[in-house]
């Protein structure tokens, strides 16, 4: 560190300036370091793991916990491309989820190795208008996942457990009110009845939880078979006629003048959504309404809408409509059952389908869901986007 | 002569139930508790058809179901797996292993059950 000479008498005013100058310079210079320290130890104590690439796309920072996510030495990865890095197994699930034309991606999931998942984020580095670098941010989300992951497991052993009871006390009704084991007064008879309903409506809430579990577990069954929709919509209306009777409702299947296209389906599944959102659209539709369901194509998609002139979405509820146990504020006053779990599941068909499912609604006059379904070749693209 | 239905289910209530309806039905019926027990019944009753639960003690349905499609004079017999699971994994290993049917308890009635039996069997 260069002092300042004491003994030296100023010779001149210019000679003051400079040394001045050198002063101010060098207080600058230990600032740049302080700042540097900070910055480097802020790095290096960094919870989440950060890795830095240059513009030749070669590593020039690994910080302590990537080295240790990783299991690896700094030293022996620093230097090296991107693609280069593949060759460590440790880093290869990120290198692989990043790809080779590193683009930025946002919070996205690598299993490191059995006991450490990743939440790896991209994020470039821009000096002036052109991309100078990388910033990967490595996030350890292994305790979140092992939560998730028995939430998961529990409730669909619960609901598994739950199922078994409820099986016999539905089959045990049902006989008594069959009268195979003797004879019923009626009020025994209307009594019965009522509980097999409550029984019916708990087992309906249990296959929910399983739904959604499954959804979740990412085993949710999905095979797609090369079928027609139509003869689907026909078979939910069909069956959905009683209930539209007893509520005094006038539920139609418009019958597509086109001719529709196969589409790869899951038929159970589809068949699961149409049904929830018909009924839906009776549970919500007053006395005297009416449900039409209509079946249109486009040249890469077909395309199925519910209409009803039903209650209708509270406009500031409509963005939570397809979030899971969401239900609308009017509707539970008018229903007190529901589990509020039909359209989130619905969502998750239709896209698990590479559809898309959306809807218009209007407070007091109605709703109108609508989803598509890709045809054959559409939807194979879908697969090969996954 | 009335064919003969062997019930393998560990929940008294539910196979007191089945036995009654498909005796109605004009089936003869016998119970076995758990998987064991089941296996040696089958041998000894050579029966027309097994209705089969798969959560069981001793030896699991599907283990049951494995021994049977290893012996050429069970193999025969047309099974109807009766499971609350319906997880899609077990359902495709229960088709595996070649069971006729398979229904989830809670989702059918009885007399739906029955028609199962009917569908593969007469009556």
């Amino acid at each position: 560190m260069p002092k300042k000479n004491k003994k030296t008498e100023p010779t001149s005013e210019t000679n003051i300036a400079l040394l001045n100058i050198l002063e101010d310079a060098e207080e600058e210079k230990q600032k740049a370091e302080e700042e540097k320290k900070k910055t480097l130890s802020i790095i290096t104590n960094f919870s989440d793991g950060l890795l830095v690439f240059d513009k030749e796309r070669k590593l020039s920072l690994i910080n302590p916990r990537a080295e240790n996510f990783f299991d690896l030495n700094g030293r022996d990865v620093i230097g090296r491309t991107f693609l280069d890095l593949a060759t460590f197994p440790t880093m290869e699930p990120v290198i692989s989820l990043i790809g080779s034309e590193m683009s930025e991606i946002f919070r996205q999931e690598a299993k490191i190795k059995e006991s450490l998942v990743l939440e790896v984020s991209l994020i470039s580095i821009i000096g002036g208008k052109e991309r100078t670098g990388a910033l990967i941010v490595l996030h350890d989300v292994t305790r979140e996942k092992t939560i998730e992951k028995m939430k998961t497991e529990f409730v669909s052993l619960a609901a598994h457990q739950l199922r078994t009871p409820l099986s016999a006390t539905k089959w045990a009704l049902k006989m008594l009110i069959d009268g195979d084991l003797g004879q019923l007064s009626s009020g025994q008879a209307e009594m019965l009845e009522k509980t097999y309903q409550s029984n019916e409506r708990m087992a309906e809430l249990i296959n929910d939880l399983l739904d959604i579990t499954r959804i979740e577990e990412g085993k949710y069954l999905f095979k797609p078979i090369l079928t027609e929709v139509g003869p689907i919509l026909q078979f939910v209306v069909r069956s959905y006629q009683e209930e539209a009777k007893r509520r005094n409702l006038d539920l139609e299947f418009k019958r597509p003048e086109e001719k529709i296209p196969r589409a790869m389906l899951d038929v159970e599944k589809i068949r699961i959504a149409i049904q929830n959102l018909v009924d839906n659209a009776l549970k919500y539709t007053p006395s005297g309404g009416r449900v039409t369901i209509s079946l249109h194509c486009s040249k890469k998609n077909l395309e199925v809408a519910v209409k009803d002139t039903g209650v209708g979405i509270p406009p500031d509820q409509k963005e939570r409509v397809f979030s899971r146990f969401f239900r609308g504020a009017n509707v539970v006053k008018m229903e007190t059952d529901g589990s509020g779990l039909g359209l989130f599941i619905v969502k998750n068909i239709i896209e698990a389908h590479g559809g898309r499912i959306w809807f218009e609604s209007e407070e007091g006059r109605g709703t109108t869901f609508h989803f598509t379904l890709p045809i054959k070749e559409e939807f194979e693209d879908f697969l090969k986007e996954l | 002569m009335a064919k003969k239905i062997l019930i393998i289910e560990d929940e008294e209530l539910l196979a007191d139930l089945l036995q009654k309806k498909l005796t109605a039905a004009g089936y003869k019926t016998f119970l076995a508790t758990d998987g064991e027990r089941g296996l040696i019944a089958m041998r000894e009753l050579a029966p027309d058809l097994i209705l089969l639960d798969i959560v069981m003690p001793k030896i699991n349905g599907l283990e049951v179901l494995a021994e049977i499609r290893e012996d050429k004079n069970l193999k025969k017999i047309p099974v109807i797996i009766i499971s609350n699971s319906g997880q899609p994994v077990e359902i495709d290993k229960i088709k595996e292993l070649g069971a006729r049917d398979w229904l989830i308890k809670t989702d059918l009635n009885l007399q739906e059950v029955i028609d199962k039996v009917r569908r593969q069997i007469g009556s």
